[in-house]
């Protein structure tokens, strides 16, 4: 057997490691502290020292709240002007900058990191783990990321695996990887059909697939990349905040520190209320008001509640449910089972929504935090080995194709075509002796160009001379079996051609991950230099002055 | 088939240096041809146009299948007149000087092992199986193989291309696209260290999943079949008579004189000191005036058939179904005679050649038979699917081969 291939699902709020052995058993590794999943939290320590990753992270997370990290796979690949970028910056402790290239980073101390780069010591982390539980180092992974995850948000993700060392064999669609991680071992001759209804952290999937012959077909895939458990807790936060300010007027919103223990504990009454109907908030000494007297906020909190106040959280559900069921042309009543994935399937409300949209109850057999991980270990068996026992096939997610004119968007692949996939198109010069073309390609649903996600442009020069459309230009664009997009151009009469692979419009250049690799190297020396010689982690000494206790903020 | 390369150019005054020849035997069945017929009598045939003198010393590289190199020197000693040498001739026999002992013992160690594998005198020139073999040339074989699958599958209509019948139902096609995803998904090609190979499987994938999109459904399925109506639609038959299609344009060495395919082919181009070599598809089809018995030496007794002048070719259909290729290569061959102009019969020839050295198990051959069917007449349906199912067995072994090689590394 080939050094192992790890499947690894990156979570918005929690990350996952699973491995599948010679005999096709499948297992989630758990760290050495027993942890079967790993917050995906990242902390860099006011006093220096090691970055912190996953449980510890979360521990220290309120006394030092802006430098530690959470939820950034809302930000990867993604631009600081995005909206949900914008939604998240509200209530997010740590602060959101924009990089040269206008992508969200996030500033801790007075460096500007990446999403890649915090969530490649989330990816360390689970390797380490990986590596300690198999005994063996582990340098190859598959990395499961949502289905409406676009191009480059698929690109940043195979960066941040480049950074932690991790050669990402293969990116995996995470409804995809559930349903496989379900079905696998369910190989039937019939034709099955079933829904995945994964709703995470961050980000809601809905797929619909076909099970046959071992051959798993995405049907179509639809969802809602800013949508997950952590709107849930920013709406109870933000509820909270308001209710908090008009009795008090404390205004925790401009408080990171009480806010981060706020957001803890809404987070903690929303799952204590996925089993209760009631629970209480307790958090004494959340703030100071106005004369200097401490506030302690304790309150009941019902599920009703909650429920109405995340109702439009919930309606969004709805309607990508909806269109994706007709992209698949079939009826909730086709599908044999319902799967539900992703933490925030254990609320009650979404779960009769489930009910509600496809007629019947949902199938809550796995732990949806952990299948998602072993459906990507799943399918590192089957890429790696000889067996020719089963199948993946996906689609693409959104439209893709180019503008027209100025506003208007003609669709070359459309979404929900197989993967891989191509597609060519002609153009003809619309002037005479035009000297070069250029193609501009967008991803998204829109009709309108511009509310389209620009993919990157495509321009040919040096056209030969002729009357206006005589020359041509053929456009060759193709999607592999990763979402990921080549194009090329070429001027038919000379050959002539230009190409890219898309990905100039944002992401990391490959001098900039060198960069990164060697700035944490650099950092892990000066952190080494502060740490103690034993302890091995289960005892920190100081071994220097502790700074003076302040009140932190920005 | 032998193929010559490397022929030194030489004027007829410096006849006394030696000429050097490399013959590749790239088949079982050739070699026993060239054991029986040539080495027994310590001699050498080469056939050629323009004869060196007597006397003239030559050097031969022979290749066997497996590889190995023989090397095999002697003069010339008789110019062989047309027809001459059992017909085989023009050309020149060379009396070998020594073959050295380990040089005849390789060879029929070779000859009998190849011949107990498989019961016949068989061909085994695909994926030969060597140990020292490295992965990464085991990974150029099978980028090879998968390009060449992809030529042929390029060729076929979506029921070819799925493998499937023109009746096949839903159930059927679905599975028999489960069955090829399986196989030729880009992610199944994810292990392997070239890249290329998963942009090759890319392209096949995408010709397989375009035919099962074609034949998924009921009515997109009608229209794919009335497309592959043009052709007959049941029980395979092969050969279409009707308008003959112009002759496909000949380029390169395909341009040289329709002389008859040699059958140890010797020499270069200009000036060709023996006749041009045969290569794959660069095969001037085999001409009606000549039949070259020498190229089957395995032919069996022609069946006579008389020479009755309505015989219709068509007839061969029938006796290629039933197996029995070389009467139906005698049926081609008659009508071809009397109307060297119809490509349908020569395809026909090339196809029951090649069914028949398929049946022979020498692949090499076969596909160079099929290939040349193509080339007269490129709707030729039996020989597109054979040559795309033989194509499919060399990937599959290729792909086998390299899967070992690297548990083997592991």
């Amino acid at each position: 057997m080939a050094s192992r291939i790890l499947g690894i699902d990156l979570g918005t709020t929690n990350s996952c490691v699973a491995v599948i052995d010679d005999r096709g058993t499948v297992t989630v590794l758990a760290s050495p502290e027993g942890e079967r999943t790993t917050p995906s939290v990242v902390a860099w320590p006011a006093a220096g020292g090691d970055v912190l990753v996953g449980t510890p992270a979360r521990r220290q997370a309120v006394s030092n709240a802006a430098h530690t990290v959470f939820g950034t796979k809302r930000l990867v690949g993604r631009k600081v002007n995005n909206d949900d970028v914008a939604l998240a910056a509200r209530t997010a402790p740590y602060r959101i900058v924009a990089a040269a290239n206008g992508d969200a980073w996030v500033r801790i101390g007075t460096v500007n990191r990446s999403p890649q780069e915090i969530a490649s010591h989330v990816l360390r982390r689970l390797r380490a783990i990986a590596e300690a539980a198999l005994g063996e180092p582990v340098t190859r992974a598959i990395v499961t990321v949502p289905a409406y995850f676009d191009e480059h948000q698929r690109q940043a993700t195979r960066d941040a695996g480049t950074i932690a060392g991790l050669d990402v064999v293969r990116i995996l669609n995470e409804p995809t990887a559930a349903a496989l991680a379900y079905g696998a071992h369910r190989v039937s001759e019939r034709r099955r059909l079933i829904g995945v209804f994964d709703l995470g952290g961050g980000t809601f999937d809905i797929s619909i697939m076909s099970v046959e012959n071992g051959i798993f077909e995405v049907l179509a895939t639809g969802g809602d990349s800013a949508l997950g458990g952590e709107d849930w807790d920013r709406r109870m936060v933000e509820r909270m905040a308001d209710e908090i300010f008009d009795k008090t007027l404390i205004d925790l919103m401009q408080n990171p520190v009480a806010l981060g223990r706020l957001r803890e504990a809404c987070e903690a009454a929303k799952k204590a209320l996925s089993s209760e109907r009631e629970t209480w908030m307790r958090l004494p000494f959340l703030a100071q008001d106005q004369d200097g007297q401490p506030f302690n906020l304790e309150r009941k909190l019902t599920r009703d509640e909650v429920e109405a106040w995340t109702a439009a959280e919930l309606a969004r559900v709805d309607a990508p449910c909806r269109r994706t069921l007709a992209d698949a042309r079939v009826t909730p009543a086709d599908l044999e089972e319902v799967l539900l994935v992703g933490g925030m399937t254990r609320w009650p409300a979404v779960q009769a929504t489930v009910e509600r949209i496809f007629g019947k109850k949902p199938s809550k057999g796995a732990n949806p935090d952990e299948v998602v991980a072993m459906g990507a270990a799943a399918y590192a068996g089957i890429v790696g080995g000889d067996d020719d026992g089963a199948a993946l096939l996906d689609v693409t997610p959104h439209d893709i194709g180019i503008k027209v004119g100025e506003t208007g968007f003609s669709v070359l692949i459309a979404r929900n075509s197989m993967l891989p996939v191509r597609a060519r198109k002609l153009f003809a010069t619309t002037s005479a002796d035009q000297k070069f073309v250029s193609i501009e390609l967008y991803q998204g649903e829109h009709a309108d160009v511009r509310k389209n996600r620009r993919l990157g442009q495509v321009t040919l020069d040096g056209l030969p001379p002729g009357p206006a459309g005589s020359i041509r230009v053929e456009l060759n664009l193709t999607v592999d079996v990763e979402s990921i997009m080549n194009v090329t151009a070429r001027e038919l009469s000379t050959g002539k051609e230009a190409g890219v692979t898309l990905r100039p419009s944002g992401g990391l250049t490959q001098r900039e991950i060198v960069e990164i690799i060697s700035r944490r190297r650099e950092e892990e020396t000066a952190a080494a230099a502060t740490r103690p010689i034993d302890g091995g982690g289960l005892t920190r000494v100081p071994t220097r002055e502790l700074p003076p206790i302040k009140p932190r903020g920005e | 088939m032998l193929a010559i390369a490397g022929v030194p150019i030489l004027a007829a005054s410096v006849s006394q240096t030696p000429l050097n020849i490399k013959l590749r035997c790239t088949s079982w069945q050739q070699l026993a041809n060239i054991h029986r017929r040539d080495l027994s009598r310590h001699a050498i045939f080469l056939k050629a146009s323009q004869l060196p003198p007597l006397g003239t010393p030559v050097r031969i590289d022979l290749t066997l299948p497996t590889e190995s190199m023989i090397v095999l020197a002697g003069v010339v000693a008789e110019h062989v007149p047309e027809g001459g040498l059992g017909g085989r001739g023009p050309g020149i026999d060379i009396k070998l000087n020594t073959i050295p002992e380990s040089a005849l013992w390789l060879i029929e160690t070779a000859l009998a092992s190849a011949a107990k594998q498989t019961g016949a005198i068989p061909v085994t020139n695909e994926a030969a199986v060597d140990d020292g073999q490295d992965v990464a040339a085991a990974e150029d074989e099978l980028l090879a193989a998968l390009t060449s699958e992809l030529d042929s599958l390029r060729r076929l209509n979506p029921f070819q291309v799925l493998g499937v019948g023109y009746e096949a139902g839903d159930a059927e096609i679905r599975a028999a696209f489960a069955g090829l995803t399986k196989r030729y998904h880009p992610d199944r090609f994810t292990r392997y260290t070239s890249q290329e190979l998963r942009g090759l499987a890319a392209e096949i994938f995408i010709l397989i999943r375009d035919a099962y999109r074609r034949l998924g459904d009921e009515a997109s399925r009608a229209k794919a079949l009335q497309a592959a109506g043009a052709r007959p639609v049941v029980k395979v038959p092969t050969l279409r008579p009707g308008p003959s299609i112009p002759p496909p344009p000949i380029a390169g060495a395909k341009a040289a004189p329709p002389a008859p395919p040699p059958r140890m082919p010797a020499g270069s181009p200009p000036p060709p000191v023996i006749a041009p070599p045969r290569a794959a598809t660069a095969d001037p089809p085999p001409s009606a005036k000549a039949p070259d018995t020498e190229r089957r030496p395995m032919q069996v007794a022609p069946p006579s058939l008389g020479e009755d002048p309505k015989v219709d070719f068509r007839s061969a259909d029938g006796l290629l179904e039933a197996g029995r290729y070389d009467e139906a290569l005698a049926v081609f061959k008659i009508y071809t005679r009397k109307n060297p102009g119809d490509r349908t019969a020569r395809a026909g020839i090339e196809l029951a050649e090649g069914l028949r050295a398929l049946a022979q198990r020498d692949r090499l051959e076969a596909a160079q038979r099929f290939e040349a069917v193509l080339e007269i007449d490129p709707t030729n349906e039996r020989a597109a699917r054979e040559l795309a199912e033989m194509r499919r067995m060399a990937t599959n072994e290729r792909r086998g081969l390299l899967s070992r090689l690297m548990g083997k590394k592991e």
